[in-house]
């Protein structure tokens, strides 16, 4: 823990460093070697974001690099992120790139098309490097063009026990890309509001919570904690059995009822809300009167689940269309069919 | 066919795959068959709602997949599926077990209204398997497991005969909300002398509890009417903080396969049972 909050430190004392020089620039006019520089950061990007979509991962130290810039993109944001539409937003990824590929066929590359993610784009998949530097190379290249919010597996201590840690491990044989990527996820937005009408979130809503300002006063910098606001945004679940608030057996996790949403959407005077967080097997399922709808992302979930996957599609005055569509081709993919290996099981 | 198999050992023992893409074998009278399917749809979902009285099912259920071995010349099958588990879940109410962070939430504010949900969210199972026999109407017979002194021979399953069928179907799984894992899945794999097949449930809430309930079963070929079918039960169970007090780790990333850490966890529950097929056959 001590280790976090010095880095931390160092990070921000990097970022106020960044924004003074950025200060500087706009008064000075940008002189013609910095914007050549400029320029080179661009084209660096570019190269980035062609290797990484074909699934190939950044060096340790551009990954540091990115995440320092994404860093100051992010910190700018609101715990309410104001998005325009026409936009297309997505559920769950979970680390299967092949997938989110054919998710960007289906939907069309970013920037053409504007995109709203609402986490969980780490763990369970064999790819949540790519997968995640990948987004997160495309919000420094295009940062009005994609909004990335955070998921409940956006955070340390779920990437340690699903997926996430290990395959840093694995891929860099250290845990430093972990640390920079986690570091990120402690900046990442935990909602968006699309042209005031459209409320969208990870997992859901908290009693904590009953306006839109009462989110943007969180101080959201700082690891998923284990109960409160923050907590609840990113992993509540919607529940058809209960009306109002019910507690999970679990003894944690709340779900709400259909006159929870109804008081919030009338509240904050927004249409519906738009989260993900579960898997649904035709993609995206609407509940309680069209109030709330999730969506799912991740074709074929976990490879093995046979589910197809949805984005919402809105058009410049919020007109719905959901396009559904299956897990990437096997021949498309990198590595081939994972076959059941015969075992001498006991 | 996804597993490659060599046609030499398949006909060596007398055995042939099933066709028109059915995935297994038929071997010494004997025909194995496994079925995996998607997980059952919403419209599917609510209708086994109805048919269990529950209003929560694990969030993947494999609900047409399923492992079949008939003998064909006694009628005797045994099965596996997601359907039979769950009613066995439904039939053993265990208390809720809480999450590490439930202690904190005591101390939250509740909520104006609040329900407290409190059905077995893990889907515990003590299912072991289904069996039927199968049979023209007019007699009457029936199957059942009965206690026996006899084991399961272990060393003989370790020889490493050639495997001519193996397939792994999962019969259902939850995420536990990101809290761990439930999974119950049936193993099976076929030898020219016999068939062996592990039915696990694995649970692991993190944080707090691992729960392994296996049924092993072992046939091995003969040639007499009836076959000669051994089951084992062994229901392994800890907390992490036994766990801890033994000096292993209890970080949940150490308890990712329960193939490697099954041995921590003590025997609660162990027997062995044959298969009795009794009747006027």
């Amino acid at each position: 823990m001590i280790y976090l909050i010095v880095c931390c430190d160092i990070t921000n004392n990097q970022i106020a460093k960044r924004r003074k020089g950025k200060h500087t620039r706009t008064k000075k006019f940008v002189a013609d070697a910095e914007s050549l520089s400029e320029r080179e950061v661009m084209s660096d990007l570019d190269r980035q974001i062609a290797q990484l979509k074909k699934c190939e991962p950044l060096k340790e130290s551009e990954v540091k690099a990115l995440c320092l810039k994404a860093m100051e993109i992010l910190v700018e944001e609101s715990n309410v992120q104001r998005v325009d539409a026409p936009v297309t937003i997505c559920g769950d990824i979970h680390g299967q790139f092949y997938d989110m590929k054919e998710l960007f066929r289906v939907g069309d590359d970013c920037p053409k098309t504007n995109y709203l993610f609402l986490g969980d784009f780490v763990d369970r998949g064999f790819y949540s490097v790519e997968t995640f530097l990948l987004l997160l190379a495309l919000k420094v290249r295009y940062p009005d063009r994609i909004t990335l919010i955070r998921g409940n597996h956006e955070s340390r201590q779920i990437t340690q026990v699903y997926g996430f840690y290990d395959e840093c491990l694995r891929k860099y044989g250290s845990v430093n890309v972990w640390r920079y990527c986690t570091d990120i996820f402690d900046y990442l937005s935990l909602s968006a509001l699309i042209e005031n009408k459209i409320f969208s979130v990870h997992g859901g809503l908290s009693p904590a919570i009953s306006t839109l300002d009462q989110i943007r006063t969180i101080d959201r910098k700082q690891e998923v904690p284990h109960d409160g606001a923050m907590c609840d945004l990113l992993w509540s679940d919607p529940e058809d059995i209960v009306d109002g608030w019910g507690l999970s057996p679990r003894g944690a996790g709340y779900l709400f009822g259909g006159s929870v949403v109804n008081a919030f959407n009338h509240t904050n005077n927004i249409d519906y809300i738009c989260r993900a967080h579960q898997l649904v097997m035709e993609g995206y399922k609407w509940m309680f009167n069209n109030q709330i709808v999730t969506v799912w992302s991740a074709p074929n979930y976990c490879y093995r689940c046979g589910n197809v996957a949805a984005i919402l599609e809105l058009d410049e005055n919020l007109n719905k269309q959901f396009r559904v569509f299956d897990a990437a081709p096997q021949e498309s993919r990198g590595t081939p069919a994972k076959k059941p290996a015969p075992d001498y099981f006991l | 066919m996804e597993i490659e198999l060599d046609e030499k050992d398949l006909k060596a023992a007398g055995a042939e795959m099933l066709t028109d893409g059915r995935r297994g074998l038929r071997i010494h009278g004997w025909e194995i068959e496994s079925i995996k399917r998607s997980i059952l749809n919403s419209s599917s979902l609510q209708q086994w709602e109805e048919r269990l009285q529950t209003s929560h099912l694990p969030e993947m259920v494999f609900g047409e997949s399923s492992l079949v071995l008939k003998h064909v010349s006694s009628g005797v099958k045994i099965h596996f599926n997601a359907f039979d588990a769950l009613t066995g879940w439904k039939q053993e109410p265990l208390p809720p077990v809480e999450v590490p962070a439930a202690a904190q939430w005591k101390f939250r504010s509740k909520p104006f209204q609040q329900v407290i949900l409190d059905y077995d969210y893990t889907f515990t199972s003590p299912y072991c398997g289904s069996e039927t026999i199968e049979m023209d109407s007019a007699k009457h017979v029936s199957v059942n497991w009965e206690d026996c002194e006899e084991q399961i021979d272990v060393v003989s399953l370790a020889t490493k005969e050639p495997i001519l069928f193996y397939d792994e179907v999962v019969l259902y799984e939850d995420e536990l909300a990101d809290n761990g894992v439930s999974l119950l899945t049936v193993k099976v794999r076929v030898m020219p002398n016999c068939w062996f097949l592990l039915l696990r449930f694995w649970l692991r809430v993190d944080g707090v509890l691992m729960r392994l309930r296996d049924t092993r079963v072992h046939c091995i070929f003969s040639d007499s009417a009836n076959p000669v079918i051994l089951r084992e039960n062994c229901w392994r169970e800890a907390t992490f903080q036994a766990l801890s007090v033994k000096g292993y780790p209890t970080d949940s990333a150490s308890y990712s396969d329960p193939s490697i850490i099954s041995q921590r966890l003590p025997v609660i529950m162990h027997k062995t049972q044959k298969l009795k097929v009794s009747g006027n056959l």
